[in-house]
């Protein structure tokens, strides 16, 4: 499975919120980071045949998906942001009628469903009215009809996104476990849990692929150092009006900083290890005197 | 996939408010049209519901038959006899009821007499008193004369080309005449408030189709429906055809409940009487049965509510708006009720869809529309139009909402 992006573009009016972008893509978990307004939605949007782009093109294996269209829908699974269902249906009807608009034969969709209720932990709610359950059961549901045809182009848009830990562990092993033989384009801007199951990083901002890679070429990639240093709080906020802070942790009178710098920011600082985080907040963060303040 | 269209539409909470509510309507239109009905007995004591049509009934089919100027002539002077005696003539309004009582057996026919010898757009109740049996050998002629001379009267003159008068003169020429009388009370009262439950069955199907496109944007469901491999083709014709089951099972369930209340009650007998015998119809240039109009009735119903309901359903897929959706029936419906009163845009409403949920009424309107020389009544037209444009509606549809963006 290949998926090209050809110059894809896509305005809102004066808005360009996927700018000219090219990349192509095989089998494999590809993250996708940025922060909100990056553009990630709009790009997997088009990806998902729900918005047209103004310029450009997407194919799939060599086929533009909008001349292909169902048969290219017949490929993907998808799990938006803003998973909405039909509060009155069961889990069970839900995925049926799922299946349904995927083209799955009856008899097909009801072992299918019955095997993803299972596999995603919802037997003793399989019929239980959607409404009725809990934020992580909803996205259980959500990514069990993602996955209902098998797709070989699963899209998960902050499927993570208000889960607990626990769920949240839970969500990302079961995506690892889909992730074979199949393109897994997974959105968030929660960093660790691209870090744990992606094999390749892309990072967007302003609608652009600025960065891609695997963890740990992203990392060496980084255009900054990251610094440690225990200065007194005085001294500490002068330090975050100034720099990119990762982390500040109180000790007493003093504070211990991590910051993203290009140059040795305080003579007590020492070099130290960059993480996903450090990469994430060098692309991405402002500087605490900016204008959107500290991250 | 309709089932399960079907299924997100019913199990929802206002589905199923509008469905009692539905249940509760039709309960109620039933019984004011069978309470509508009223017999004063010989003793002047008045009863109603289903006991006054079956007596009713029995005093009307005395009178059946022909309506020749034998039958004519009798009926006259049966109502002379009555209004001569003692009762008819007491200052005591029971005593009055106990003579009415006895005119009931041929107040259908007396009605058509009166509306026979009074100016076309006259009618005076005791007209009857001052004719004698005589003069009822000119009867089927009184209502061509009537209304040739209404057409060329200064109020109608100018309103009808003079193919729309030799139209109109020709079709009441072709009413076959003598007309044949009985017992009709069951249709006349099905037919009365047909409008009525035709109109309120719109209105609370709206409430069920409204949300069967936008409620996909309204629950954010649209995005996993639209990147489904069917949900830009079948998925949304499941959705049409969904609509499409639903307001006809709606309709055709309350109609026939209706139907079946009301002349079960009422009784099914003169159905093959021609409408010119309901007081209302006399002028009616339609040459119909009770069981043709009734017909028309149902089905310019079905029709216009389909119509409706679509292009609501329409307005959903192409706003993403329930509510905007959910408005459309009431606009079509009582907007031309506003104009109505403007004469100038008689043909206009003539034609708008909410005649065809009262086609009983329309078939007693004058609405004429010509075409080079062909002339041809409002009733004909409006059918074929919306039939046309109800199938129009669907693919019009199909094409707005599969094309539709989540943005």
């Amino acid at each position: 499975m290949n998926l090209v992006l050809d110059n894809l573009t896509k305005e809102f009016g004066n808005f360009t919120a996927v700018d000219h972008l090219n990349l192509s893509m095989t089998n494999g978990v590809y993250g996708l980071l940025g922060v909100n307004g990056a553009g990630k939605t709009t790009l997997m949007r088009m990806l998902c045949t729900l918005l047209k782009p103004t310029g450009g093109k997407i194919y799939c294996d060599g086929r533009d998906i909008r001349e292909i269209d169902q048969t290219y829908r017949g490929l993907l699974g998808y799990l938006p942001q803003d998973f909405g269902f039909y509060p009155e249906f069961t889990v069970r009807d839900y995925l049926l009628y799922i299946s349904a608009i995927k083209g799955i034969r009856p008899a097909v969709a009801q072992k299918r469903t019955g095997e993803l209720i299972e596999r995603v932990g919802l037997a003793k709610a399989a019929d239980k009215k959607m409404k009725k359950l809990s934020g992580g059961m909803k996205r259980r549901a959500g990514i069990a009809q993602a996955i209902l045809n098998n797709p070989k182009i699963l899209i998960l848009d902050e499927p993570t996104a208000g889960l607990d830990p626990n769920e949240r562990i839970r969500f990302r092993n079961l995506i690892s476990e889909l992730s074979e033989k199949r393109l897994v384009l997974l959105s968030t801007h929660i960093v660790p849990d691209v870090e744990y199951i992606a094999n390749q990083i892309l990072l967007m901002k302003d609608g652009a692929i600025v960065s891609q890679g695997t963890l740990s070429e992203i990392l060496r990639s980084m255009p900054e150092k990251v610094w440690n240093c225990v200065v007194p709080q005085e001294a500490a906020h002068k330090l975050a009006q100034s720099c990119k802070v990762s982390n500040r942790k109180l000790i007493g009178r003093d504070a211990e900083l991590r910051i993203i710098s290009a140059e040795k920011p305080c003579e007590t600082a020492v070099c130290a290890e960059p993480a996903l985080e450090d990469v994430f907040l060098s692309y991405f963060g402002e500087r605490g005197g900016s204008e959107h303040g500290e991250i | 996939m309709v089932r399960f269209e079907l299924k997100k539409i019913i199990s929802k909470p206002v589905s199923r408010i509008a469905l009692l509510v539905q249940a509760a309507v039709l309960c109620i239109v039933c019984s004011i049209a069978i309470g509508n009905v009223r017999y004063v007995d010989e003793n002047g004591d008045t009863i109603r519901g289903i006991a006054a049509a079956r007596a009713l009934r029995e005093a009307k089919m005395q009178w059946s038959g022909y309506m020749t100027e034998e039958l004519l002539a009798g009926v006259v002077e049966e109502n002379a006899r009555i209004s001569r005696s003692d009762e008819y003539l007491s200052k005591d309004a029971r005593e009055n009821e106990k003579a009415y009582s006895k005119k009931q057996g041929f107040s259908d026919i007396r009605d058509l007499i009166n509306r026979a010898f009074c100016g076309f757009r006259e009618y005076d109740y005791y007209r009857i008193d001052s004719l004698t049996a005589a003069e009822m050998g000119s009867f089927y002629e009184r209502r061509i004369d009537g209304l040739t001379e209404w057409l060329y009267s200064d109020e109608a003159v100018h309103h009808f080309s003079e193919a729309e008068k030799r139209y109109l003169i020709g079709r009441y020429q072709k009413l076959e005449t003598p007309l044949y009388y009985e017992y009709f009370g069951g249709w006349e009262a099905a037919l009365q408030d047909a409008p009525m439950i035709i109109m309120l069955t719109l209105l609370i199907a709206g409430f069920l189709v409204y949300g069967i496109f936008s409620d996909e944007m309204q629950l954010k469901a649209d995005s996993v429906f639209f990147s489904a491999k069917l949900g830009r083709s079948k998925a949304v014709a499941a959705k049409i055809r969904a609509g499409f089951w639903l307001i006809t099972a709606v309709y055709w369930i309350t109609l026939l409940c209706y139907s079946a209340v009301v002349l079960t009650a009422l009784g099914f007998e003169g159905a093959g009487c021609a409408i010119q015998l309901g007081s209302s119809n006399w002028k009616s240039f339609y040459s119909l049965s009770y069981l043709q109009d009734y017909l028309l009735t149902v089905l310019g119903g079905y029709l216009g509510s389909l119509f409706i309901l679509t292009l609501s359903m329409l307005v959903s897929a192409g706003t993403h708006s329930g509510i905007l959706a959910v408005t459309v029936p009431f606009i079509l419906l009582f907007i031309p009720e506003f104009l109505r009163g403007i004469s100038a845009l008689s043909g206009i409403l003539g034609l708008l869809p909410d005649q065809l949920l009262q086609m009983c009424t329309a078939v007693q309107l004058f609405n004429t529309y010509q075409l080079g020389s062909w002339v041809v009544g409002a009733a004909p037209v409006i059918l074929a139009a919306y039939f046309l444009l109800t199938g129009m509606l669907f693919p019009a549809l199909y094409r707005i909402y599969r094309k539709t963006e989540v943005k």
